[in-house]
């Protein structure tokens, strides 16, 4: 029966059907991978500099990393306590700019602004921000110097490598240390 | 290609390429197209990607059982027991797990209408200012007598709100009722054990800590009184105690879901099942050689070894094994109560339990002690005589106004009772139903309530725990559509119409209303937590679902003496035909009232896997005499009326004996529910048992091959079971 199966793919037409089946595939295979990773576009292009610069505090917009797993993303009642306020956009001395409108109309209609998160890890690494700052690191520390980016993106990709080296740094010496933070259990449970 | 390719070289090929593509496609690097979709307004207390946590009550039933929902950004995705509640400990049963589905239905009430005549389904909108004036007119204008309450099971905080409005109108108290109720002959079970023990209640029975237990017909592991807790009693019984696998008897003339996990199942005759007891408690008598109490003196052994079809070697095996136990336990159920001599039964198997000396000892029986909240009301579900009463009043036009809350009596109650009929001459009837039932469908105006999920309330726990629990109820969402809560638009009315009834309940709203009934116990001593102030103890309350006492603690029983004879008068049955008709809760839909949950309507029923329908349970003797086959339509017929039905052949039943479930058969509650299988509460006939509860065992019907086949959908293969579809 083996042979059956030999001597019936050896045929041309088969070959070729293979060979086309396996390109469409691959193609769309490619296809897939493509889109899957490339992350949609923001819905507002957030200029995270001229915030910073202005002084507002990360932990303003982002109200999470003290207390819990997840940072958090600011609603549109939080953008708008401030920019609803401002003098100069409401009395109509200097128009809305673009981004600006995008941001009224979310506010005007009620619906949710759909940020697209930037730092994020699979669903099968139990990432905690709380640790991290308790442990005395800095959100530049692994998310850059986001107050000189516009739009945030990720200083490194963020994987296993990545984390493990920086346990393995601060574990220093110390072997309890060491055993905790390299332990799989730590982010895989 | 000379060669054809056989199907098995196609087949392995195909294998190959998935395999293939499986491995190109589907086990790449996790996905960054991801978008975050947070609240418009946030509330300071919830995070985007993390879930919030919340405590309440389950009302599904009015077990109350505590419940633990995950929710994240404001929806609820997930229900799970509370570990700590004393009722359930952690654990919920399907329709619990299904209560997301009441809150998501497609069918709810969305918003306060008028109907357009009775049964047109056509509705006007009103806003809540429209229907507060309304109720607060009704309550105003008409006399107190010609006021009437008609309530479910649950939840108790509305039915003290309702009690106390009706008290100071000067109406009466508000009857309590629902299928599940006369099912188990709650009102029943609660007269027997005033009658022996000196109190109503219903009595707390010790299934965790007995080894022997006799159970007539209490179908604990699927809809009694408080199932889950039952159901978890069961399975310590069983595994608790290393060495020792406690033994359970279920005596009941068709096999039900507890039957199934029982040691013995004994098909005793209908209505027999209270001599059989007595029969029981004599001959164990005589094994432990005790005088023998008056109680049982009337018995005679042989004569209830031929009624009930037991041999008598077999009741004095089982008489041997109940008086060789060592904590045995005998539990009345809801069939042999609902028989016309089911009071008699009740008292009959209770003596069993006196007999083994077992009240208010571990493994026995107690008492379930009161939280003292508000724990003056009458409380207990109304027999079928009370509610019938409440009808003839309807139809004398007695009743110019009826407050439906709860309960869907025009699908719960006997057709026969005639309520669907009364109606018709109350002038207004109002609504509060979140669902579009039959009985919402019948009102002038339905002023829905919100869901369990997104309301505040509490529930006494009457059985089912060691201790005093009042298990508290919360939103665990904002409410999704234009609902309001019962008990704001009945506050607001009464504030409205003015008068004494205002003075009497001056909150502002519900939340100030539960507080206020609440403040006994803030000071209370025992409890799981102490609180200073109300502030303080409603957080905890909130926190942990409830309030109860951190030891367990029970009643015992005044222990009587069984100086007074009990005598089984013989059970009476109404009707023509060969067959005794047993109706029986069903396991996943319960009183019907979750039929209009697709998953509960999807899963399958345990005994039969039947699933989207109802059916008739028959015995193979009885269908090979009658020429039938599964899924041969027959017309049963009853004195009260005729319905018809798929037969499922079942070996677990007496040949004398057909069963319905009870569940399906609406004509309203929205798409799932709507004209699918029937509803066997069309067939009763009005007996009654002394205590004024309606005997829903005892009605006889016929049953006739029509000719014509419906194919049941149920998930055991057709062929190879009971030798069905071979050959």
């Amino acid at each position: 029966m083996g042979e059956k199966i030999i001597r019936f793919i050896k045929h041309p037409l088969v070959l070729i059907g293979i060979g086309f089946i396996t390109i469409v595939i691959l193609g769309g295979a490619a296809y897939g991978f493509k889109i899957t990773q490339t992350p949609p576009p923001q819905p507002i292009q957030f200029p995270h500099n001229l915030h910073v610069g202005l002084g507002v505090q990360c932990l303003y917009c982002h109200p999470g990393p003290l207390t819990q797993a997840s940072a958090g993303l600011p609603t549109q009642s939080k953008c708008w306590a401030c920019h609803g306020q401002l003098k100069k956009y409401a009395d109509g001395t200097v128009p809305l700019p673009p981004e600006l409108v995008k941001l009224k109309d979310y506010v005007d209609t009620g619906t949710s602004i759909q940020w697209v998160p930037v730092a994020i890890v699979p669903d099968y690494v139990h990432f905690n921000h709380r640790p991290h700052i308790a442990g005395g690191l800095n959100c530049e520390n692994c998310h850059g110097e986001v107050g000189k980016m516009v739009v945030a993106i990720n200083p490194q990709i963020l994987n296993m490598g990545w984390c493990l080296d920086c346990h393995r740094q601060r574990a220093g010496v110390d072997q309890e240390k060491l055993i905790k933070l390299l332990d799989c259990g730590t982010c895989h449970y | 290609m000379s060669d054809k390719i056989s199907r098995r070289d196609f087949l392995k090929l195909a294998g190959a390429g998935t395999a293939v593509t499986a491995i190109l496609t589907g086990c790449g690097p996790e996905s960054r197209y991801v978008v975050r979709e947070p609240y418009t307004k946030m509330p300071e207390y919830t995070y985007n990607g993390q879930s919030t946590f919340y405590a309440t009550t389950c009302r599904e039933c009015a077990a109350g059982c505590g419940l633990v929902v995950r929710t994240m950004q404001g929806r609820a995705l997930k229900v799970e027991g509370n570990k700590l509640h004393p009722v359930n400990k952690g654990k919920t049963c399907s329709r619990g797990q299904a209560t997301l589905q009441g809150l998501y239905n497609p069918d709810r009430m969305q918003n306060p209408v008028r109907q357009n005549g009775r049964g047109s389904g056509s509705f006007s909108e009103v806003t809540w200012e429209e229907a507060v004036a309304e109720v607060s007119s009704a309550l105003k204008e008409n006399k107190p007598g010609e006021i009437a309450f008609l309530m479910g099971l649950a939840p108790d905080h509305l039915f003290d709100l309702a009690s106390q409005l009706t008290s100071a109108l000067g109406a009466e108290t508000p009857l309590r009722y629902g299928a599940l109720s006369m099912f188990e002959a709650r009102s029943t079970l609660s007269e027997a054990a005033k009658s022996m023990f000196g109190q109503a209640c219903l009595p707390y029975f010790d299934i965790g800590h007995s080894d022997l237990v006799f159970s007539f017909g209490a179908n604990f592991a699927e809809t009694w009184l408080s199932p889950v807790a039952y159901s978890q009693g069961f399975s310590q019984m069983r595994q608790g105690k290393p060495g020792c696998r406690g033994f359970l008897v279920q005596f009941e003339p068709r096999m039900s879901q507890t039957a199934m996990t029982a040691d013995k199942w004994i098909p005793v005759a209908p209505g027999t099942e209270g001599q059989v007891a007595l029969a029981l408690g004599r001959l164990v008598a005589d094994i432990k050689g005790i005088a023998l109490p008056a109680a049982l003196s009337a018995v005679d052994v042989d004569e209830v070894a031929e009624v009930s079809g037991l041999e008598r070697g077999e009741l004095a095996k089982l008489a041997e094994l109940f008086a060789g136990a060592e904590s045995p336990l005998a539990i009345p159920g809801g069939s042999p109560l609902g028989q016309s001599n089911g009071f008699d039964s009740a008292q009959a198997i209770l003596a069993l339990n006196v007999l083994a000396g077992n009240l208010g000892k571990e493994g026995g029986i107690s008492i379930t002690p009161s939280t003292g909240v508000n724990e003056d009301f009458y409380h207990h579900p109304a027999s079928m005589k009370e509610i019938a009463a409440l009808v003839d009043r309807m139809s004398a036009g007695e009743i110019k106004v009826l407050f439906v809350h709860g309960v869907n009596p025009v699908f719960e109650l006997p057709a026969e009772l005639g309520f669907s009929k009364a109606l018709d001459n109350v002038p207004q009837v109002i609504s509060f139903s979140s669902t579009p039932n039959e009985t919402a469908m019948r009102a002038d105006s339905i002023f829905p309530d919100h869901t369990g999920l997104e309301s505040y309330g509490y529930q006494r726990i009457w059985t089912g725990a060691d201790r005093a629990v009042i298990s508290g109820g919360q939103p665990v969402v904002a409410p999704y559509y234009d609902t309001r809560a019962t008990a704001d638009v009945l506050l607001a009315a009464v504030k409205l119409a003015g008068g004494k009834a205002a003075q009497t309940l001056p909150y502002l709203d519900e939340v100030e209303f539960i507080q206020a009934q609440l403040m006994g116990l803030v000071s209370t001593e025992g409890g799981l937590y102490g609180a200073g102030d109300i502030n303080t103890f409603w957080a905890l309350w909130q926190q942990f679902g409830g309030w109860w006492k951190a030891e367990p603690g029970l009643i015992a029983p005044q222990v009587p003496g069984l100086s007074r004879a009990i005598k089984i008068a013989e059970a009476e049955f109404e009707g023509s035909g060969d067959f005794h008709l047993l109706a029986y809760p069903s396991p996943i839909l319960g009183d019907g009232s979750g039929a209009n949950y697709p998953w509960l309507q999807e899963t399958p029923d345990p005994s039969t896997t039947v699933m989207w329908n109802s059916w008739v349970e028959v015995n193979p003797k009885t269908a090979a005499e009658l020429g039938l086959s599964n899924d041969d339509v027959v017309l049963i017929t009853s004195p009260a009326g005729a319905l018809e039905a798929s037969v499922y052949i079942y070996p677990a039943i007496r040949p004398d004996v057909i069963a319905i479930p009870f569940g399906q058969g609406h004509s309203a509650l929205g798409r799932y529910a709507q004209d699918r299988g029937i509803n066997p509460a069309e067939l009763f006939a009005l007996i009654f048992n002394s205590t004024g509860d309606l005997a829903f065992a005892a009605t006889k019907v016929r049953i006739e091959k029509t000719g014509r086949q419906r194919p049941l959908a149920r998930l055991e293969s057709r062929v190879g079971v009971y030798g069905d579809g071979e050959g």
